[in-house]
């Protein structure tokens, strides 16, 4: 079923995160398997919500099947290559310092977390203002039709998609940065 | 005391590493309550005369040292013999554990239902009335067995229990209710007895929505009891393995009592009545929980990221755990998130305050609160490959559900074994394995047969999975039981690992090649180490590391395995400051407040 529907809201790409919080909150106060709903309902509720907070869950619901072929937006293929090479740093930097046999030798090697964090900062940056790019289109396809814009939608959607999944596995690897250099102290 | 509907109390009770607790909520107001001695927290201890009488308690911890008393049975819940390490005095039963009691062996779950039945009949004392429902908390990072073995221990006392709810999200609870009006984003830091907790809430509208939560279900006030012990002990020149359990739980004892003082004293002495005593100053303290504070901080550190906050939005840091006393934790936390923790919360009694909240929610006598809570591991199955194949990432909100649908892959194929994981490892026997099951198919040619999987976590944080044939359109539970395949092949993997090692028949050479690739990376890394920190170290440290590199690089050219060992190990001494220094450097760096 639309996720839009279920949760009582028109079908716009553009929404206000702060509203639809607001939103959700009030619906899953009621809904909720511990005041009395059933836990069926909830799980709709809280699939739904989940569909419509992430802007590329939310496009590519409204794409369908569009969504899976297709170009991706320019400037977010220009960055595959330093993803690729920022993540392949990191997992040689844990892959060296996983088989270091000495305190110093660890030590020496957690001397180089600053700049890979640095690179991955810069990069978390860049992917959040192309993101935002990508999302200021929202309300142009809603004005316009999105019917009229199907293929700039699937797109956008495709480049969404690569943009949340790096920003998720950035953040996987800052973790485990963190881990390394805070686990090792001793 | 009255209650004025006696069908619907539910007790919130913290079953507690350490102690124990049990609360209700009354007139919208959360209350502990006192048990015999008048104490509004019960030691979660428990001992068995060999007649079988069981005594709980303030009564049971009395006859410590003299007789075998089960502490900290917590820590044990849920856990597999193989995750147990020798010194525990336990009895393996296959994959389960049990303990050594006067009484015969008792699993876990039993011993803990013991603690439980004595807090059902404090609150039944109490309440003038029969006690069946109970809200009972469990670390917020425990996995789907320990929710499980606790929820078994809470029905082995006679209670219902309607919910197993976080630690964190407890104290929240019991913060934010006088404080329903207010919005804001939440750190709660739970340090407790044997467990570690940290999870982001975000308060608005009466609803608790929990943004991240990560821990590590072994580490607490235990830990630091133990690392003063061993290093007592060490000073003294006794070897742990040559004490006897009694003579342990002295030390232990000892090394708890060292550990109170620390927390308002400089220094304190650790006595050992006829061996010794040892002074441990408030930097040497540090020393040595330098490697659990760092633990800590990871955990902070991956439930910001994963909660998407930044140190700026944070409006508290509230502080749980009998050891957010110690002040070390507490600097160490303000250092983290840049602000002053709030200690407004009992260390206590918060956790059970808030499973009286929750308690009273599911009751129907606390209105306005909702509380949304989220699954703390990633769970999956394992793929060809052996990889994990995450399902519900952690952090989602529970209840949730998510679905696989599985088909045949030869020709009347009519089974397909899955392993359902817990964890955030890559490759599947990294990670936890709640068990498997075999999933069955309706014979069919390849690819026709079709079956739809779906695993429901519920507000428990626990696992049911049901399986529907997409063709008969037939619902199957599915019980997910633990396999003992997979242990034995650990036990395999074990074996092989122990005879590689045994493989160089000629120890000397072995020795020998093993100090030359460590003095092969000591020797670049000191080089590069004393061009970045080097005018950090005083004259008589660089001659120390001088000394040492001089005698690794004369061991490196001759074939005497022992003085190349010696160097080597020499070296690794005289570089610990500048690893420190080096470390701490990178640190302060990446976690700047500046950021940069």
């Amino acid at each position: 079923m639309d996720p839009f529907l279920i949760l009582g809201l028109p079908e716009r790409l553009a929404v206000d995160t702060g509203q639809l919080e607001e939103h959700f909150r009030r619906l899953g106060k009621e809904a909720h398997p511990d005041r009395g709903g059933s836990a069926a309902d909830f799980e709709r509720l809280r699939s739904a919500y989940e569909v419509v907070k992430s802007p590329s869950k939310r496009i590519r619901a409204m794409v369908g099947e569009a969504e899976s072929r297709g170009s991706v937006p320019g400037e977010v293929m220009d960055l595959f290559g330093s993803v690729a090479e920022a993540m392949e740093a990191v997992e040689q930097f844990l892959k060296e310092r996983a088989v270091a046999r000495s305190g110093l030798g660890r030590a020496v090697l957690d001397a180089k977390i600053p700049a890979l964090r640095k690179s991955l900062e810069d990069l978390t940056e860049k992917l959040g203002a192309l993101e935002s790019g990508l999302i200021d289109w929202f309300p142009f396809f809603d004005e316009k039709g999105w019917d009229a814009c199907e293929a700039e939608m699937g797109e956008v959607a495709r480049g969404l998609v690569f943009l949340e999944k790096w920003q998720a596995q950035i953040r996987e690897a800052t973790g485990k940065l963190f881990e390394a250099l805070l686990g090792g102290m001793s | 005391m009255n209650m004025e509907t006696m069908n619907e109390v539910i007790v919130g009770i913290d079953l507690g590493t350490t102690q124990s607790a049990v609360g209700v909520v009354e007139s919208g107001f959360p209350i502990l309550l006192a048990n015999e001695e008048g104490s509004r927290l019960t030691p979660s201890a428990v001992w068995y005369g060999k007649s079988g009488e069981v005594e709980v308690g303030a009564l049971a911890l009395r006859r410590q040292g003299v007789d075998h008393v089960i502490t900290s049975v917590k820590s044990l819940m849920g856990r597999r013999s193989d995750e147990v390490d020798e010194s525990e005095r336990v009895v393996r039963n296959g994959d389960g554990l049990l303990l050594e009691s006067a009484a015969g062996p008792k699993s876990p779950e039993e011993v803990s239902a013991e603690i439980l039945k004595k807090l059902k009949s404090v609150a039944e004392t109490q309440l003038e009335g029969e006690i069946s429902k109970a809200v009972i908390t469990v670390p917020a990072y425990f996995h789907d067995g320990q929710r499980a073995a606790t929820k078994k221990a809470g029905e082995m006392a006679g209670l219902e229990v309607v919910r197993i709810l976080s630690e964190p999200t407890a104290a929240a609870l019991s913060y934010g209710l006088e404080r329903l009006d207010e919005s804001s984003k939440v750190v709660v830091f739970d340090l407790g007895g044997g467990t570690f907790d940290v999870s982001v809430l975000e308060m608005r509208e009466g609803v608790f929505e929990v943004l991240a939560t990560a821990g590590d279900t072994s580490l607490g006030g235990d830990d630091f009891d133990e690392a003063l012990t061993l290093f007592a002990a060490d000073q003294l020149g006794m070897r742990w393995s040559d004490l006897d359990a009694m003579a342990r739980v002295t030390w232990l004892s000892e090394g708890r009592r060292v550990k109170h003082v620390l927390s308002s004293a400089e220094e304190a002495t650790f006595r050992v009545p006829f061996v010794g005593e040892v002074s441990v100053s408030q930097d040497r303290f540090r020393k040595l929980l330098s490697d659990h504070l760092g633990r800590m901080e990871s955990c902070c550190r991956r439930a910001l990221l994963d909660a998407q906050v930044e140190l700026g939005d944070l409006d508290s840091v509230l502080m749980v755990g009998g050891s957010s006393r110690i002040p070390m934790v507490r600097k160490k936390v303000a250092a983290i998130f840049g602000k002053e923790p709030d200690m407004t919360l009992h260390p206590d009694e918060a956790i059970a305050r808030g499973a009286a909240i929750q308690a009273g929610i599911l009751a129907g006598t606390v209105r306005e609160v909702l509380l949304l809570d989220v699954t703390p591991l990633s769970l999956g199955i394992e793929t060809m490959g052996g990889l994990m194949n995450i399902l519900i990432p952690r952090n989602t909100t529970i209840p949730c559900k998510a679905g696989e649908m599985f088909t045949n892959a030869v020709d009347f194929q009519c089974s397909m074994k899955i392993q359902v994981l817990q964890g955030e490892r890559e490759l599947a026997k990294d990670n936890w394995e709640l068990g498997g099951f075999e999933l069955p198919f309706e014979a069919s040619g390849r690819g026709q047969a079709r079956v739809g999987v779906e695993f429901r976590i519920d507000a428990d944080g626990i696992l049911s999975v049901l399986a529907r044939d997409v063709a008969t359109g037939k619902d199957t539970v599915i019980e997910v039981g633990s396999s003992a395949v997979d242990v034995t092949e650990a036990k395999v993997e074990r074996m092989v690992s122990q005879s590689v090692e045994f493989a160089f028949e000629d120890m000397n050479a072995r020795v020998f090649e093993e100090a030359r690739l460590k003095a092969n990376e000591l020797l670049p890394a000191v080089k590069m180490a004393l061009s970045q920190v080097g005018d950090l170290l005083d004259r008589s440290e660089l001659q120390e590391v001088a000394e040492a590199r001089a005698k690794v690089e004369k061991a490196l050219l001759g074939n005497q395995s022992a003085l190349l060992k010696e160097g080597v190990e020499c070296l690794d001494r005289a570089t610990e400051s500048m690893a420190t220094l080096l470390i701490e450097k990178a640190s302060s760096s990446v976690f700047s407040p500046q950021g940069d």
